[in-house]
């Protein structure tokens, strides 16, 4: 993939990570420094009407990912994503609910090390 | 979502995850900083958007013009994904907040002012160099979320895209047409 800069690293990651309330860990903002890519879930606050058929766009293109070798972690919790992912077929990733800055960084530091994939 | 009179950005997928580009269209590892610098600086919330493409053609897809991807069972698709999208935005603009969209220039599927386009581009995946695909108009996608939104009588967000797949890329131009839809800083 000549002059392509992709990093096969992609967070799912929760959106009160990527919408941090005061004083909240700004999760985007370390994937950002660390190189990974973000794919948010859906908001807690949307209704189950709103938040499923979105929730379901997460899982499908987890799958893509995965079945290419990228590296895919969890950061934060949200409900309905175990479901979702076993929907099409992925089983538990790496994961971690980031009480900080620093544990985020540390988690993706290790989790990240995992084999890279080639011409994914 | 946080309270009311929030100011929330739904943008394209690939903005926040490069690795959904199509192979050589990937400009950073994975969040695309101008665009979030710019939306954190003024207090904006980020909703990231499905890919259209990425769970379509998948990641071994070819550079495509909105010809190659114009089917009926894409359109369907689109309007699948247009449809969550839309009720998200719903619940936004029913809570009166400030809603905008950014989408990605010269995308036959997310493009917002300049798609792509070539009548002639299919069979074997060669065409001569410096073809010029690029035309006015929207994607596919953005098309779709235009119509689900007017069914729901949600009106269509202010929108722009981002322009680093553009030839003629000016990242100062990119980061003032994305200042200038978000209306500066709360407050200012």
């Amino acid at each position: 993939m000549e002059d392509d800069e992709r990093g096969f690293r992609i967070a799912l990651i929760a959106d009160e990570l990527v919408n941090p309330r005061d004083g909240g860990v700004d999760g985007l903002a370390v994937l950002e420094r660390a190189g990974w890519g973000a794919v948010q879930l859906p908001s807690a606050d949307y209704p189950d009407a709103v938040a499923g058929p979105l929730m379901e766009q997460v899982a499908e293109q987890a799958e893509e990912f995965a079945r290419h070798g990228y590296v895919l972690v969890i950061v934060g919790r949200r409900d309905g994503l175990a479901e979702a992912l076993a929907g099409y077929g992925i089983a538990a990733l790496p994961a971690v609910e980031p009480e900080s800055a620093e544990q985020l960084e540390r988690f993706l530091a290790t989790a990240g090390t995992a084999a890279h994939p080639s011409q994914a | 979502m946080q309270s009311a009179t929030n100011r929330v950005a739904f943008v394209a997928h690939c903005l926040l995850n490069q690795n959904s580009k199509v192979r050589g269209g990937a400009r950073c590892p994975g969040v695309y900083s101008p665009l979030v610098e710019v939306l954190r600086e003024q207090g904006w919330q980020i909703q990231q958007m499905p890919c259209p493409e990425l769970a379509f053609t998948g990641l071994h897809r070819f550079w495509a013009v909105r010809e190659q991807l114009e089917t009926t069972a894409y359109r369907q698709h689109c309007r699948r994904l247009a449809g969550a999208v839309a009720g998200a935005i719903e619940v936004h603009v029913r809570a009166g907040d400030d809603v905008v969209l950014v989408g990605l220039e010269g995308s036959p599927s997310m493009g917002v002012h300049v798609t792509s386009s070539d009548p002639g581009r299919g069979g074997r995946p060669e065409w001569p160099e410096g073809a010029d695909e690029l035309s006015p108009g929207s994607g596919i996608f953005i098309e779709e979320l235009a119509a689900e939104l007017a069914g729901r009588g949600v009106p269509m967000p202010r929108a722009t895209g981002i322009t680093h797949q553009l030839p003629d890329h000016d990242p100062a131009a990119e980061r003032g047409a994305i200042v200038e839809l978000t209306g500066g800083p709360r407050g200012g």
